[in-house]
């Protein structure tokens, strides 16, 4: 007999490696949602910078519609910060538009031979990113797993130098691109000790700037992956690799990395995925958060929960992060589907 | 005069520069094309932007990837450069000026990148407004410049309304300007709902439609210049 006796024990078996009864639904990416913060009163611009906003939102989304974790933050730009960069929330506009880089702190090839500033870990929102994890801990931890993310150093340098110039430095220049990953794996491991110690259950590193979309599968085998495995090498809480977009042909490499587990998005082929990783790899994924969990209609949200398990995936979790207007009507019945499969 | 066979070579040469992305080689073969008195119309399209469409083709297939395509791109910017102040005019049956931008909130400009440099490439004059836009920066700018079209690129389903605002407001100030929008989230059926002019899935079919749209609207208003005249 399988005994769970509360979704973060799932999840915690499911990432040691033990027997469960069902794959969990949750994520390891940014899921507030419009309703959450109509119950709670607050604007979108107001929760990225209130360590007790961030955490009752965050919240939300399991006390509305039972989603299996507790996720801080929502934006991208925390470690960026802490580097130094500054950031914009739109704090002017009603509309729900997600924090992004203002200023960015190299703007020249020369620039790149960065310093990680000491104290990283005390700089900027991490401490506040900390105090939502104790929060949220507090509230909800002993229920569902809570979990945090960092960027992995790729999508970190697109934050702190201009994208373009990096993806052609890639090529032209990898010795010089490569000492920046370096210096920016180290910041990360900096930062995720941090959430650590603040008691996170697990980290999910999202390198989505690494997407095939985006970078050839060589280039994130020989000039990514490397540092990749630095980070996880640190990591010592439960740790998941997310690219989104086509991952196709990276899948072997992802997992490799070290990472407990990885994550995919609608764009992997996740059957295919399962073949070519075996039965013990655990691939997080690969639930469209738009197209389907907003856009849909109810029976397509369930038959896509179906789809996700009958193709292999170890834990039902959406691609991105969960789409802030995603109607209540499909956010129940894509959790009434997964618990189906319980008992 | 130069002979049919060194002109084949330089175009050959100004192709494979933009197909390899080296600058160099694009830089020494634009030179020459001007030292050999060749003419610079020719080496731009037959040369350059032929080169440019065998890459386009290698980004679909999956050979190339956006770092090549951005590299690419520099390398035909750097024969243009040279050979742009040489044409006497360049005729593409149109002549084009766009403002284009990535809308507020939103700073995925990699697709947005792509697309205008294929305007860059086609001899149209490009105001480009960046990423993470204020909505009332392309209206500003649109009037500014009496630019024949706008582009507008968002990445999220929640940026993307933007663009519907951005469509009514210059609608209401400029009925006759041409828009054009796109990104993942866009769809045929939104632009077709908002009113905009067109919508394009990728950088090539863009260009086709914004080529389309500005010579309709070029006969337009040759047409009511005529009735005036009349
Ligand atoms: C790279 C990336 C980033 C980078 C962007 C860097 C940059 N400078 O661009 C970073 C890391 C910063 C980022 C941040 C975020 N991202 Co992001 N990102 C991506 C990613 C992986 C790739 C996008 C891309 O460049 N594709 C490649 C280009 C070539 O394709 P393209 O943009 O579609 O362009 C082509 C066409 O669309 C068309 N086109 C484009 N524009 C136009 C315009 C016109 C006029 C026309 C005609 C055609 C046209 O032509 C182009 C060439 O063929 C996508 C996922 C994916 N794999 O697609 C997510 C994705 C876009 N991001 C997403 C999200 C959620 C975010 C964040 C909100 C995350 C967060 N929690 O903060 C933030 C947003 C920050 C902000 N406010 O903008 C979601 C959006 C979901 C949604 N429902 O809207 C996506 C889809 C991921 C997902 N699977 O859900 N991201």
């Amino acid at each position: 007999m399988i005994k769970i006796i509360s979704a973060r024990d799932r999840v915690m078996k499911l990432f040691g490696g033990e027997e469960i009864d069902r794959p969990p639904c949750f994520s390891g990416m940014g899921n507030v949602t419009a309703e959450g913060l109509k119950e709670l009163g607050y604007k979108f611009a107001s929760i990225h910078l209130d360590a007790r906003k961030m955490a009752d939102s965050s919240a939300t989304t399991y006390k509305l519609f039972g989603f299996e974790c507790g996720v801080v933050p929502f934006d991208l730009c925390v470690e960026a910060e802490a580097l130094g960069c500054e950031i914009n929330v739109y704090a002017h506009l009603e509309d729900i538009l997600y924090p992004t880089i203002k200023k960015k702190i190299i703007h020249t090839e020369d620039e790149m031979d960065i310093a990680i500033p000491s104290g990283l870990q005390h700089r900027g929102r991490i401490p506040l990113v900390c105090e939502a994890i104790r929060l949220l801990k507090k509230d909800i931890g002993g229920e569902v797993p809570v979990g945090t993310y960092v960027l992995g150093p790729f999508t970190l340098a697109g934050q702190i130098m201009e994208l373009n110039d990096l993806l052609k430095l890639s090529f032209k220049k990898p010795d010089k691109v490569g000492r920046l990953l370096d210096a920016l794996a180290d910041a990360v491991i900096l930062v995720a000790g941090e959430y650590e110690k603040a008691g996170v259950d697990y980290i999910t590193v999202r390198e989505m700037g690494a997407t095939s979309d985006v970078l050839s599968p060589r280039v994130f085998k020989g000039l990514i992956l490397p540092y990749l495995k630095k980070i996880f090498e640190k990591i010592s809480v439960p740790s998941v690799l997310h690219i989104c977009g086509k991952t196709n042909d990276i899948v072997p490499f992802m997992a490799e990395s070290g990472a407990r587990a990885i994550s995919v998005d609608q764009k992997n082929d996740v059957a295919e995925s399962r073949k070519k990783l075996g039965k013990e790899a655990r691939i997080f994924g690969n639930y469209d958060p738009y197209n389907v969990l907003v856009a849909g209609r109810p029976e397509l949200v369930r038959e896509t929960v179906r789809k996700c398990v009958n193709d292999g995936v170890s834990a039902v979790w959406p691609g991105c992060d969960i789409w802030p207007t995603v109607p209540p009507e499909n956010f129940k019945a894509m959790m009434e589907e997964i618990r189906k499969d319980g008992r | 005069m130069v002979t049919e066979d060194k002109k084949k070579e330089l175009l050959e040469r100004l192709k494979n520069a933009v197909i390899q992305y080296d600058e160099d080689t694009a830089k020494e073969a634009a030179k020459e094309v001007l030292d050999v008195g060749m003419n610079a119309n020719d080496a731009i399209f037959n040369g350059l932007v032929s080169g440019m469409e065998e890459v386009g083709r290698l980004f679909e297939a999956q050979e190339y990837f956006v770092p090549e395509l951005l590299m690419c791109a520099d390398a035909l910017y750097a024969g243009l450069d040279i050979l742009k102040p040489h044409v006497q005019q360049l005729d593409l049956g149109v002549k084009g000026s766009v403002v284009i931008g990535t809308v507020e909130g939103d700073v995925h400009d990699i697709g947005k990148n792509i697309v205008k440099m294929m305007f860059d490439v086609a001899g149209f004059t490009v105001y480009d407004l960046g990423r993470d836009v204020p909505l009332d920066k392309f209206v500003e700018e649109q009037l500014k410049t009496d630019s024949d079209l706008v582009c507008l690129s968002a990445m999220m389903t929640t940026t993307m309304v933007g663009m519907k605002k951005v469509i009514d407001d210059l609608r209401a100030k400029n009925p006759n300007v041409k828009i054009m929008i796109g990104g993942a989230p866009v769809s045929q059926d939104i632009a077709e709902k908002w009113g905009a002019d067109g919508y394009a899935k990728d950088a090539n079919n863009a260009l086709k439609d914004a080529i389309n749209m500005i010579s309709s609207l070029k006969k337009l208003k040759e047409e009511a210049e005529a009735r005036k005249s009349r």
